[in-house]
């Protein structure tokens, strides 16, 4: 053991790395005695259960409500960076070959399709568009979700056939039963049919 | 290492020792801190002043090159603890990334280190004890060389002290040594306390720049780089110890959410507190005196500072025999847990993992690891400075140990891009893989692993005991792990096959990180949508 010295020195230097060094360590113990909350397993299965899902597909015909269901489907898949697609079905009756030229209907897909790409792009979410030619539109949905490998799809409806006291409507039923991934039906009350384009 | 803080002590092998985890506790932040303390915390008591008998007037300097490595090191840790919440730190990551026969290199590594724990924390904890001998017999402890032959035994007396402390712990240990966990919290708190006091103190009352300065003049003078090189090499060994920080994560409930919190602390705390030592001690006191009292540095440092000398000097000097005692015995502990992490994995016989039937301990690796130590320490006593040489050989082991673990972090970061990190090393290259899997390139890992190669060097150009001594041991752990592997009829460079992704499961599981378990199966699920 060396001797003690006992003259008092006092530096500035030494006072500055002395307060320094105190909230240094004091920091340091409050962050670490911070950490987040703790989660439950049910609350992390939620979470994931939404941001697992890389792939979003959203039938579009054209109405506000539809779009609407667009923009829902990009603030759902905003976190993950998700990419969306927009979808149109051309139900060809079944007397006519499925293959049968309809030049209007292509162009109104392609109008609508190209509203929701912008959409979608103006969210900064990768986008894609489809036009697929079915006999049934919830059967045409089912496919292209099918092949994408979707993990969700978000359909948005008339509000004004629920409050004739009609149903939610023949596709939405069929999509709702034979659906094997989620599926997310919007009814805004306040959103028109409103076709344009 | 000291026992898990938790309200119920555990036994130094995972429950029923022989099950394969062990049960997970509601460990407080503080008490996962402590974890992790009590183990680097003292290795400032050993390393101030045999860094300052090496690299002199740049030991602040040495101090900061060693330390900016090692928080590299932690950071990789930190990233590979909290992502693989198991026993056997380094070893297992080494196992994950590089193999089995990697694996076991850096097992044998750490457990070199290990022995060399239950060694040098013995010999400095009874070092502090000595510092009470004026008050004890009146006069400052002088050693009594004795001749054997050829021979000469330098400080018997110490080498006696030290081998009568580790004989304690083995009995204590086989007995079932129970550290309650409050207490190590609470005496883990009071060391944290006694040191922020000491440089608080110490720079407001006693630091002079002056002396600093002149000191880093005259030792840039005449610089010596090996000098230097063995100072900075030497420092390493204050911040040994980040192991605990896997033997932490193992026991604690929600890993990923609390090690990376805690171990974080824990490295800046250890640097913060390296290089406030080295800064005041310069400012304070010759490094020369340092030098001579180099099994108390810390005491006497304390002692030096007016107004609190008297009381601090002592009082510091109590606490470093108790936390250096505890480190010692963390030591025993924590072989104990990697032999049995090690023997899990089929790289050393299950033999080692025999506990006690009525106590329930592992008599054999509590017997065997002591007596290596026991035989250090004896070893040690017949060169000039025990400290010095245990100290030598404790740098070898964790620096070859952490080679491999910066190897495994960037490799894992390949072979295994699923496993959810809850912390990153900082720092990272995205890159796209030709099968369109994205990984990120630790760039700090590179550094870090080129950084701990440097002092791995320097241990090996300077280091005159640990150079041989070093890659002996790691060979005849080669040379029994080949002879068991054989009579295993297992691969000796290959590797037995795992199956990582359902352990995974299991230990997310039990460790209730829900949040990263279903991270974890969801990008499971997307990486066979693609190969499929």
């Amino acid at each position: 053991m060396g001797e003690a010295a006992a003259t008092l020195t006092l530096h500035p230097l030494g006072i500055l790395i002395a307060g320094v060094f105190a909230l240094s360590m004091g920091g340091l113990m409050w962050w670490m005695l911070h950490p987040p909350a703790e989660m439950q397993a049910s609350v992390a299965k939620a979470m994931h259960g939404v941001s697992a899902v890389h792939r979003i597909l959203v039938p579009v015909r054209g109405s506000s409500y539809n779009e609407r269901a667009v923009e829902l489907a990009c603030r759902l898949g905003s976190d993950q960076e998700a990419e969306i697609i927009a979808a149109y079905v051309i139900e060809v009756p079944l007397a006519l070959p499925l293959s049968t030229p309809l030049p209007a209907e292509e162009k109104r897909a392609q109008e609508v399709l190209a509203r929701a790409r912008e959409i979608i792009e103006h969210h900064g979410l990768p986008a894609r568009t489809e036009v697929r030619r079915e006999r049934d539109v919830a059967r045409g949905i089912l496919r292209v979700a099918q092949e994408q490998d979707v993990g969700m799809v978000v359909l948005g409806i008339n509000p004004k056939n629920l409050a004739a006291g009609e149903s939610v409507g023949k596709t939405t039923e069929q999509l709702l039963r034979k659906s094997h991934i989620e599926v997310i039906v919007d009814m805004h009350p306040e959103v028109s049919e409103d076709v344009s384009g | 290492m000291s026992d898990p803080p938790s309200g119920a002590p555990a036994p130094a092998l995972p429950d029923g020792g022989g099950k394969g985890t062990e049960r997970r506790r509601d460990v407080t932040v503080w008490g996962s801190f402590m974890w992790g303390y009590a183990d680097v915390g003292a290795d400032i008591y050993v390393a101030l002043g045999l860094v300052m008998a090496a690299a002199q007037g740049a030991t602040s300097l040495a101090f900061g090159l060693a330390g900016l490595v090692y928080i590299l090191i932690g950071f990789g840790y930190t990233e590979l603890a909290s992502a693989y919440p198991v026993a056997g730190g380094g070893q297992y990551f080494a196992l994950r990334g590089l193999g089995d026969f990697w694996g076991f290199v850096a097992g044998a590594a750490l457990l070199l280190d290990y022995t060399i724990d239950i060694a040098l924390f013995s010999v400095a904890s009874v070092g502090y004890l000595n510092f009470f001998w004026p008050y004890l017999v009146g006069h400052a402890y002088v050693k009594h060389p004795i001749a054997l032959g050829p021979l000469t035994l330098h400080d018997p007396v110490l080498a006696f002290e030290a081998l009568a402390l580790i004989a304690a712990l083995i009995w204590l240990n086989i007995r079932g040594i129970k550290e309650s966990s409050w207490f190590n919290a609470i005496l883990g708190g009071v060391d944290i306390a006694t040191e922020s006091s000491i440089i608080i103190f110490g720079f407001l009352f006693a630091w002079k720049p002056s002396l600093l300065a002149a000191q880093w003049h005259a030792t840039m003078s005449h610089f010596s780089f090996h000098d230097f090189a063995y100072g900075s090499s030497l420092a390493i060994i204050s911040f040994v110890g980040l192991e605990s920080i896997s033997q932490a994560a193992q026991v604690t409930r929600r890993p990923a959410t609390i090690i990376p919190r805690t171990s974080i602390t824990l490295i800046f705390t250890v640097f913060i507190f390296a290089m406030a030592f080295s800064t005041l001690g310069l400012g304070v006191m010759p490094w020369q005196t340092f030098r001579d009292n180099i099994h108390d540095p810390v005491a006497v440092l304390a002692h030096h500072i007016p107004r609190i000398g008297m009381v601090a000097g002592p009082f510091a000097a109590f606490l470093g025999v108790t936390i250096l005692a505890i480190s010692a015995n963390s030591g025993i502990m924590s072989a104990s847990r990697l032999t049995f992490s090690m023997s899990r994995l089929r790289l050393v016989t299950s033999w080692l993992d025999k506990v006690h039937p009525r106590r329930r301990t592992p008599v054999r690796t509590i017997v065997l690891f002591s007596m290596i130590g026991a035989l250090q320490v004896l070893l040690s006593a017949f060169t000039p400075q025990i400290l010095d040489t245990l100290g030598n050989l404790y740098a070898f082991g964790a620096t070859l140990g952490y080679i491999l673990v910066f190897i495994s972090l960037i490799k894992l970061r390949f072979s295994d891009p699923v496993t959810p990190r809850p912390y990153r090393v900082p720092l990272n290259l995205p890159w796209t893989r030709k099968d369109g899997t994205r990984v990120s390139l630790p760039i700090l890992g590179f550094i870090g692993l080129l950084g701990v190669s440097m002092i791995f060097f320097e241990v090996v150009y300077t280091h005159r005991i640990g150079r041989i001594a070093g890659p002996t041991w790691v060979l005849l752990c080669l040379v029994y792990y080949a002879l068991y592997r054989r009579s295993q009829k297992l691969p000796i460079f290959g590797s037995v096959p795992h199956d990582w992704e359902k352990e995974q499961i299991e230990v997310l599981t039990s460790a209730e990180e829900f949040d990263l378990l279903e991270q974890y199966k969801h990008a499971l699920a997307a990486r066979d949508r693609k190969r499929t």
